[in-house]
């Protein structure tokens, strides 16, 4: 027993650190409506604040913490709202995440290219702490803390107070939740919901801010991914207090830190158990709470109740365009990809063939996107874990039993199509946020648990995975992930086409009619999960037969999952051209930047930054300013005729109202291409 | 007879006076250098440079500092083009390309320098080498910081044309007599290793569990490799550690995690020795001497702390300070490359080949980089352990690193490596 009360104790402080993370991301959650994955970036903006007065600057610590807590980082949430998530009050929640997905990606990268920055780009050890003397500790019986530790704790719990006193008694703590409830029902009472907003980001921030600098000094270095890391590990406690109670996300901090406590302490160290559970502790817990906690298998997302008469977005351009055009299209897109495919296999060097073979493979993956995101609506953060499986799969029976490689590929698309459909059985009911983080939870979980393995991973050294010998040449392999790449997208379309597709357009505009007409929905969901699965393992697959290994590290990170996702948002999910275009940009802008000069950090800025569009121009902002490219020429070649309303193969107006962010109704031309 | 042979004087003087106004000026007024050499067809290579291109993780989510490899070479090529050669066989040496793989785009990047107008890659200083494999196919001498077990490994020998800093091959299962030696050196007892759940991190650990059965000088007694990546709170370990009076602590982490456990440890009062593999880094010890006070540290080179520098070092500290670059491992990795990559291709001839340089490397029984190195046999520094495993200990004193259990002027501690002894040696032997 004293053991035990041994291991709680010891996981107290450092669940106090889950805790303030939680609490801050439930904060933004409850008075934005935004579910904040970019909380660790802003936490990072400030720490760099701090680090660079005090360390750089040589200020005293007190005023370094006002201007990083209290200038800084207000400043930022004040930015941020006024540019950003103003315009998004009634955007859909996943719409809110992408954006923010984004921001995580972008901002540290444009944080380091400031003046006086740059300190950033290079090993930052030994970020300061606010407590004057580092090296202070504080006996408790046989416990011992240090400063920054009880600085911690204090600022845990008086926040913790504060911010329930706010909201529970004060005028603007009520007003800030009404208008995440409803900016515009709360204007018809009086209140002016653009300052209630900005003063809520300016609150959320400044919480981002105190976490920045009091967590930064628990990491050797000050490097961005630590507070990403930690934030992901948090959602569990936030998960707890069901995004929204402060006092129970504080508490579930407090138990993570515990339960990992406990754990280290009982569980043998060296044990495969432990190697599995301890690293991937906070990961599984938030699987767990969101698919058997109470309060939030039953939640419902925060819905701006006057959102339904927001006008729906409008068709693909595709589906809009005069047959004349489309014919054009078509004969354009052939002399492209004939042209691309002369100049791949008779022009280029070996290293410009290993690019364009590059993006065809992720073409492939990203098609996995383009069917969960852009004909599901839904959101997942696991497609690398996805194609991993696939991956691990295509290599580890090649290479340790022995079968036909291409088979391995078939039969690793399949694990990964099978992980995909188990996964979504108990998770799809949950939708919008909830899934994309459970889908976090579960990315996480297996790169914790079963990527060290020797058997998925191969140990020291990537399992190496011959090519079948027709594929030897890297021209040939060209050709033959072309060719995957067709069949793969023929097959989407079709399913876009057919009844799969039509279920999921029909979810996507209305559960409770689609239910009501006899559509199974959680039938069409694990379908599009396990084929959005299924598609992922194949590219993996495909990826490890160009690689002629399994790369793990380098290829199927959980957090290249999320910018493979704000890649394909940014330029399109909806359509099998966007998923084209994303895997083209992914392998070929860090190229273009080189030849520019520039730094490849510019693509995360430039991919963030992209994905911040998403709310406004949920089909990308290729088909954005496509479909504004096509209404100049369609004006223009339509100049002096009125066409009869409805007259076959001119402009279709799209008949259906759907809801704003996530996809729409297909409409219009049924033979035009997708 | 007379006349003709001052006839003949005349003539010699005259011919004398030709040949030197043909000299003079050429050695007097121009700086190209006067031997001829022979054309070279070779990727890289002109009539006046010698082109090599390199790769770091310059954009890494853990902030190394990678990319000091290149001022490494860079130090290294300036000293060779200043000297009164002007280069190799007539040709400066120029680091032509510095590419960034960003840690996921190594095989890209590799491809890029195997494709471009290189005749050697030098440096590779990266977190993930996974195009490895497309170097090794290529032929071309490549010669990197070895941290990687693509360079070789009790998994797979490494390419014959890829060469390490401090040789190829590394074991990361194997034991070895190093540690159980130091620990009984410092009159340890019982130890604690703590491990990343990571392949390499858990099989370093695997090593020294391994060295103390074979070597019982002391006792593991607490053991965790179920360290999360990037782990933040290790109160529990420390205070096991604590609880089992671990005397002696060795990790398989990186530096962020060794900070964090130093802490944690001076936090509990837990009072072991630390032995720092990975840790030979001035400004960080420096900046965190409270918590690093008499731990040890582990090089493979001759650390820029002893008394008697050998050449090697003088040369490497002139250099790097007259480039104004920073001293540190990684581009001390990279000064150790660029000069094993000239040593061979001197060695090569003047009518070198890639493949003459490669065969020149593995033809050298005992490369130590003007004293840098302890050794290097490259018959069997691809495929095995070396005779003997030589580094140098330094025991880390108010922030500072104190090279230890050496002699003046011979600071390597070697001990015996392959064969293994069944029993540790009591002494091990000291050198150059």
């Amino acid at each position: 027993m004293s053991d035990f009360l041994n291991y709680v104790i010891l996981g107290i402080p450092f669940g106090c650190v889950f805790a303030l993370v939680a609490v801050g991301l439930v904060l933004t959650y409850k008075t934005s409506g935004v579910f904040n994955l970019a909380f660790g970036a802003q936490a990072y903006v400030s720490a760099a604040v701090f680090y660079n007065t005090v360390t750089n600057h040589d200020w005293p610590l007190l005023p370094g913490f006002i201007v990083a807590v209290f200038v800084v980082a207000p400043l930022v949430g004040l930015i941020l709202e006024r540019f950003l998530f103003r315009h998004l009050r009634t955007a859909p929640a996943i719409a809110k995440l992408v954006t923010s997905l984004g921001l995580l990606i972008a901002i540290p990268e444009i944080v380091k290219l400031l003046p006086d920055f740059d300190f950033l780009q290079s090993s930052v050890f030994n970020p300061p702490t606010i407590w004057p003397n580092p090296f202070a500790y504080y006996h408790f019986g046989d416990y011992v803390l240090d400063g920054n530790q009880v600085a911690t704790i204090i600022s845990t719990v008086a926040a913790v107070l504060f911010l329930t006193a706010l909201f529970r008694w004060t005028t603007i703590g009520l007003q800030m939740r009404a208008v995440v409830e409803s900016p515009r029902m709360t204007e018809l009472a009086g209140i002016n919901a653009d300052r209630v907003s900005a003063f809520s980001w300016m609150l959320s921030s400044t919480f981002a801010g105190l976490a920045g600098v009091l967590l930064a000094p628990l990491f050797a270095q000050l490097a961005a991914p630590n507070f990403t890391i930690l934030l992901i590990a948090a959602i569990a406690a936030a998960a707890f207090g069901r995004l929204t109670s402060i006092p129970l996300a504080f508490l579930g901090g407090i138990l993570l830190g515990v339960a990992q406590g406990v754990l280290g302490g009982y569980l043998p160290s060296d044990s495969i158990l432990a190697n599995g559970l301890r690293p991937s502790l906070p990961f599984v817990v938030l699987f767990l709470l969101l698919l058997f906690w109470p309060g939030l298998r039953t939640r419902s997302e925060i819905v701006d109740p006057l959102s339904g008469v927001d006008p729906p977005p409008p068709g693909l351009a595709a589906a809009q365009r005069m047959r004349a055009l489309t014919y054009a299209t078509w004969a354009l897109g052939a002399v492209v990809v004939l042209g691309g495919l002369y100049v791949a296999l008779f022009v280029v060097s070996s290293f410009w063939l290993l690019i364009i073979t590059k993006a065809v493979i992720f073409s492939l993956i990203f098609l996995s996107i383009t069917v969960i995101t852009g004909m599901a609506g839904q959101i997942s953060l696991c497609q690398a874990s996805f194609a991993a499986v696939g991956a691990a799969g295509t290599a580890q029976l090649a290479s340790h039993f022995g079968f036909p490689v291409l088979l391995t590929m078939v039969i690793g698309a399949a694990m990964a199509a099978v992980v995909g459909g188990l996964l979504a059985i108990p998770a799809l009911r949950l939708g919008g946020i909830f899934l994309a983080l459970a889908t976090i939870a579960f990315a996480f979980m297996f790169d914790s648990i079963f990527v060290p393995l020797d058997w998925v991973s191969g140990g020291l050294l990537p399992t190496k995975v011959p090519r079948p010998t027709f594929l030897g040449s890297d021209r040939t392999f060209l050709l033959f992930a072309l060719g995957v790449l067709t069949v793969v997208a023929i097959g989407v379309i079709l399913v876009r086409k057919g009844t799969t597709g039509r279920y999921l357009d029909a979810l996507r505009g209305s559960e409770t009619a689609a239910t009501a007409i006899g559509i199974n929905p959680a039938r069409a969901r694990v379908i599009a999960f396990a084929l959005s699965a299924g598609i992922a393992g194949l590219g993996g697959g495909l990826l490890t037969l160009q690689e002629n290994q399994a790369n793990f590290a380098g290829n199927y990170a959980p957090l290249f999952g999320f910018l493979w996702l704000v890649i394909v948002v940014t330029l399109g999910s909806r359509t099998v051209e966007g998923a084209v275009q994303a895997g083209f940009a992914f392998a070929f802008v860090p190229e273009i930047l080189k030849a520019l000069g520039l730094s490849p950090a510019y693509q995360f800025i430039l991919f963030g930054l992209g994905a911040i569009t998403y709310a406004r121009h949920p089909e990308g902002i290729v088909e954005y300013n496509k479909r504004r490219s096509l209404d100049a020429v369609q004006r223009f070649l339509t100049r002096g005729r009125t066409p009869p309303p409805g007259a076959p193969g001119e402009r279709v107006v799209a008949p259906t109202p759907a809801p704003a962010g996530v996809g729409t109704a297909r409409v219009g031309n049924p033979g035009a291409p997708s | 007879m007379r006349g003709r042979r001052g006839v003949a004087g005349l003539a010699s003087l005259v011919v004398a006076a030709g040949v030197l106004a043909a000299v003079v000026p050429a050695s007097a007024g121009a700086d190209a250098p006067t031997q001829q050499f022979p054309p070279v067809n070779q990727p890289g290579v002109t009539q006046t440079e010698i082109n090599v291109g390199g790769v770091a993780s310059k954009t890494n989510p853990l902030g190394g500092d990678y990319a000091g490899a290149f001022n490494g070479v860079k130090a290294y090529f300036d000293m060779v083009n200043s000297s009164k050669d002007k280069g190799v066989y007539g040709r400066k040496l120029n680091l032509s390309v510095e590419n960034d793989d960003q840690v996921s785009q190594n095989r890209q990047e590799i491809q890029s320098l195997i494709d471009g107008n290189v005749f050697a890659v030098l440096p590779v200083s990266v977190l993930l080498f996974t195009g490895a494999d497309l170097l090794g196919q290529s032929g071309i001498p490549t010669f990197g910081w070895n941290i990687n077990a693509e360079w070789g490994s009790e998994q797979a020998p490494g390419p014959q044309n890829l060469f390490g800093e401090k040789g190829s091959y590394l074991c990361f299962t194997c034991p070895s007599q190093l540690v159980p030696w130091l620990a009984q050196k410092v009159k340890a007892k019982k130890i604690g290793v703590l491990a990343y759940s990571v392949p390499q991190s858990a099989d370093c650990a695997k090593g020294l569990q391994a060295a103390f059965d074979k070597y019982p000088s002391a006792k593991i007694e607490f053991l965790d490799t179920s360290l999360a990546f990037g782990v933040t709170d290790l109160s529990n370990d420390v205070q096991q550690m604590k609880d089992k009076g671990v005397d002696f602590v060795t990790t398989c982490m990186d530096n962020n995690g060794t900070l964090t456990l130093a802490k944690e440890m001076k936090k509990q009062g837990l009072n072991a020795k630390q032995y720092l593999p990975n840790a030979y880094n001035q400004k960080f010890v420096e900046e965190n001497a409270p918590f690093f006070q008499g731990s040890y540290a582990l090089t493979f080179f001759t650390p820029f702390e002893v008394k008697q520098k050998p050449k090697g070092l003088k040369d490497y500290q002139k250099w790097m300070k007259k480039n104004n670059y920073e001293q540190n491992e990684n581009s001390m990795a990279g000064w150790i490359n660029a000069d094993q990559f000239v040593t061979g291709l001197r060695e090569a001839g003047p009518d070198f080949t890639r493949q003459k340089v490669v065969d020149a490397i593995n033809a050298e029984k005992n490369f130590t980089a003007n004293g840098l190195l302890a050794g290097i046999d490259w018959s069997v520094a691809h495929q095995g352990e070396q005779p003997q495993g030589c580094n140098v200990i330094s025991k880390i004193e108010n922030g500072k690193f104190v090279p230890s259990f050496g002699q003046p002027g011979k600071p390597f501690v070697c001990l015996q490596l392959n064969p293994l002894p069944d029993k540790l040696q009591s002494q091990p032997t000291v050198e150059a």
